[in-house]
């Protein structure tokens, strides 16, 4: 403690004294003013303490006098004049020189050379300033301010040794002004980021290696159901968190020790981690990304905190889990017309992204209600379910639930169950009892809305398994599954509808049954290329058309669709027609020509094979026209096959047509196989099967039954065209019987 | 050009003459492309048209009828009408629906010439 050149008794006390005093307060007016009031009346009349502010500027922030007033108009002095830095001054000049001042006598002319002004001036000489010493408060390698001692009227002068304890005291006071002014900075950072941390959106808390949360930003609050801050940073660690079920991405639960912070004081490297946060009181649901980094304690060079900051995602994640969902649905809906099933994947698909339960109810065609899918996340309350809808099936008279909303076609959300609406609600104490066993505490039902009719049925979705309820963002999901779900089951029964009618079409345009010819054997085979609803153009025909002389027809419509449907009628019964009334093969050609010409809106045009079959002595003549069309085989009984007929006009296109009547024989055992060319263009443009190929079938295969050859052949093409025809498929044939009565595979 | 379906379609005009080229497969799904070619501008003004089938894999019927209607099209306007001569699959069509015989069958478009 010593202080250069000696420091007398009176002195060494107030070292002492100052020493107490100045470890008592980081609060910078306090301190100074503590120092002020050291020298007064002790050592002088008037103590001032000047500080040079970070601009440059020098301010008084201390003075302490006897005279109160003396003080008080020294201050109000010195807002008015203050001390210019480069002037001569002794403040200034101690500021800048780093060297204490004194100054034992100070006559008037003095006062007056460094005096501010005037006015300045005449205060000091007025008040009698007489001595003063001047010395600086070093900090940190420079001086922030001076200390002035002042002796004002008739004291004695200040001396050396007065000069020596001023400038310790100034140098004590210094590191204690010098600290006051850090904490004050630091206080002032403190207050600007507890301003911006307490307006971030962003939840903020700062914890410590054993988890005590030390800081918390009012976000931090209202994430954690508190009032304030201050509830955060006083719950003891880990009990604000209980009242939170904390769950990954995949639903697994997630304790305090897989939070990124104490990960952290693990020595660990978290990611940011998403959570999904489940108020356990209330089932409020929150997503949130947490990212914490390590705070070190530049003191010790420790890790000292984790500060962790909670992004609220919860809108965005569940736009996105809606988003992702409702395209999933979408596509089941539309993969297949049969929605029953499709429906039923829908339901497992809303489980439990929409709630824990879900059932989907169907109006069918009559009007009956029918449940085509229901899912629970638990297996032992699906059973539940199914129990339910088996004796408690939902009336369509109702005047809640499904049946209400299938009226009304309003969608409805029931929140919090409770008891006396369960029992409204229940038929009898049996579904009261299991209605709380499933125990759903929040309903959405929605219709199914088609573009046409109203509702055409409904989705239930429910909540009870977790603390979660369902709520109106929840319903709006649902409505817009429900009007999916309406327009696929919609779809769905149109297109059923007309691949049914398209069927019935159909098969009305072929023979209901082929006629029974003495002696031979007569087959069919018919394969409609592309979807149920498409209707084909071939057709086929076997009718008498004179006494013992049989007419086999096979024709091919171009085209498809209705249109083509109603050709092929046209075509088939012009035929018939034709034949009825006497006309020969050709005629009756020529009668098809002109009635297809004569169609409204022309261009249909169709091909046509007749064969006509006269049986006498035991064999059977053949007549053979062609319009356009492929010529029908003669396939011996070696499977060796001949074309008949020769090349005539396609029917529907240019006049003239020219029709040749072409004759041939056919014996027992051999076969006539007519067709159209769906059969031997199967597999074009690269790989058709062509006549030759055709040929080689018969050929391949003459030991079969007629229907076995037929359907051989039928595979063959099916075969070639790589598993789905392009195009029809008619194959007509008739075999003579051999009159030995032996019997064919 | 026109691509449509399985049919590839190209116009071109040279000494008025309209030579449009068939590619790939003439049927009832592609008619529509061949046809809006035959109305262009080049084909419905030229003096003379040739249908040059010799890239011409597969026709059926309907193919067929389009042929025809671009003949008779051509003769209703006064123009010359020619069709190449096709691929075996082409020609045996045109063969058994003997619509061959109502055409002019040229082996290249340049016979068309003037």
């Amino acid at each position: 403690m010593g202080a250069g050149v000696g420091v007398s008794g009176v002195g060494t006390d107030l070292l002492v004294e100052a020493g107490g005093v100045l470890v008592t307060s980081l609060d910078l007016p306090t301190t100074m003013s503590q120092v002020a009031r050291l020298t007064v009346p002790r050592l002088g009349d008037l103590c001032v303490i000047d500080l040079q502010a970070p601009d440059g500027s020098i301010r008084e922030v201390a003075v302490a006098a006897a005279d109160q007033q003396l003080a008080r108009d020294l201050e109000d002095l010195r807002e008015r004049f203050p001390i210019d830095p480069g002037s001569e001054h002794p403040v200034a000049a101690v500021i800048r020189s780093g060297q204490a001042m004194l100054l034992p006598e100070m006559s008037s002319s003095l006062l007056r050379s460094f005096a501010q002004g005037a006015e300045h001036a005449r205060f000091m000489i007025e008040r009698n300033y007489r001595s003063a010493v001047v010395a600086p408060l070093p900090a940190r390698g420079r001086t922030q301010g001076a200390v002035s001692v002042i002796r004002l009227g008739d004291g004695p002068p200040y001396g050396e040794e007065d000069l020596a304890l001023v400038v310790e005291l100034a140098r004590r006071a210094a590191l204690a002004i010098d600290n006051a002014r850090l904490f004050s900075e630091l206080q002032d950072a403190e207050q600007r980021l507890q301003a911006v941390l307490g307006n971030l959106a962003e939840a903020i808390t700062m914890e410590d290696e054993h988890g005590q949360t030390v800081f918390a930003n009012q976000a931090a609050a209202d994430l954690l159901g508190v009032e304030a801050p201050e509830a955060v940073t006083s719950a003891p660690p880990g009990a604000l968190m209980g009242r939170f079920l904390i769950l990954d991405e995949q639903g697994k639960e997630l304790g305090l020790e897989d939070m990124p912070g104490p990960r952290l004081f693990a020595g660990e490297h978290p990611e940011p981690l998403l959570v999904r946060s489940v108020v356990r009181a209330t089932g409020e649901e929150r997503w949130l990304v947490v990212r914490s980094s390590l705070v070190m304690d530049p003191g010790t060079k420790r890790v000292a905190y984790a500060v962790n900051v909670f992004e609220d995602i919860t809108g965005i994640k569940r736009a996105e889990l809606t988003e992702s969902f409702m395209a999933e649905a979408s596509r089941v809906l539309a993969s297949s017309t049969d929605y029953t099933s499709t429906l039923g994947r829908v339901a497992r698909l809303a489980v439990p992204l929409l709630g824990d339960w879900c059932a989907i109810d169907v109006l069918t065609e009559d009007d009956e209600l029918e449940r085509v899918a229901v899912h629970h996340v638990n297996l032992d309350k699906l059973r539940l379910l199914e129990q339910l809808d088996r004796r408690y099936r939902p009336r369509l008279d109702e005047p809640v639930g499904i049946a209400e909303v299938l009226r009304s076609g309003q969608a409805r959300i029931y929140t919090d169950i409770k008891p006396p609406a369960v029992e409204g609600y229940a038929r009898d104490p049996e579904h009261v009892r299991l209605l709380r066993e499933l125990g759903s505490n929040s309903v959405i039902v929605v219709p199914m809305q088609g573009a046409t009719r109203g509702a055409i049925g409904t989705i239930t979705l429910a909540s009870g398994e977790s603390p979660r309820r369902l709520t109106r963002a929840d319903m709006g999901v649902a409505v817009r599954l429900g009007r999916r779900a309406g327009t696929a089951v919609e779809r769905a029964r149109i297109y059923t509808e007309r691949a049914r009618i398209a069927h019935i079409l159909q098969r009305s345009l072929l023979p209901e049954s082929l006629p029974e010819i003495p002696a031979a054997e007569v087959r069919a085979v018919y394969a409609a290329a592309g979807a149920l609803n498409e209707v084909g153009g071939d057709f086929y025909d076997v009718f008498d058309y004179e006494a013992d002389c049989w007419m086999l027809v096979v024709g091919d419509v171009v085209g498809k669709g209705p249109r083509a449907a109603g050709v092929t009628a046209l075509a088939r019964h012009t035929l018939r027609a034709a034949a009825i009334s006497g006309q020969s093969p050709t005629a009756m050609l020529a009668t098809l020509h002109r009635a297809l010409n004569r169609q409204p809106r022309g261009a249909d045009l169709c091909t046509v094979c007749l064969v006509t079959m006269r049986q006498a002595n035991g064999h059977a003549q053949l007549k053979v026209a062609l319009a356009g069309h492929e010529p029908p085989l003669l396939i011996d009984a070696r499977g060796e096959t001949t074309q008949l007929g020769r090349p005539g006009t396609l029917l529907g296109v240019i006049d003239p047509i020219r029709i040749n009547e072409t004759d041939a024989e056919l014996h027992p055992g051999q076969t006539l196989l007519l067709f159209t060319d769906g059969v031997t263009e199967a597999g074009k443009p690269d790989r058709s099967l062509g006549s030759s190929g055709l040929r080689r079938l018969c050929r391949e295969a003459p030991r079969l039954s007629l229907q076995g050859l037929l359907e051989h052949i039928e595979r063959s093409a099916v075969e070639r065209a790589g598993g789905s025809l392009h195009d029809d498929i008619a194959l007509l044939a008739l075999r003579l019987l051999t009159p030995d009565p032996a019997r064919e595979r | 050009m026109s691509v449509g379906e399985h049919l590839r379609v190209g116009v071109r005009n040279h000494a008025d003459t309209a030579v449009v080229h068939l590619d790939g497969e003439l049927d009832l799904a592609s008619a529509p492309v061949f046809e809006s070619e035959l109305q262009r501008a080049e084909v419905a003004g030229a003096a003379r048209v040739v249908l040059d089938l010799r890239d011409l894999q597969f026709v059926d019927s309907a193919g067929l009828r389009m042929i025809v209607t671009a003949h008779t099209h051509a003769r209703e306007r006064g123009q010359e009408f020619a069709v190449t001569r096709g691929p075996e699959q082409v020609q045996r069509l045109l063969a058994i629906t003997r619509i061959g015989e109502h055409l002019r069958i040229i082996d290249a478009p340049e016979e068309l010439a003037p």
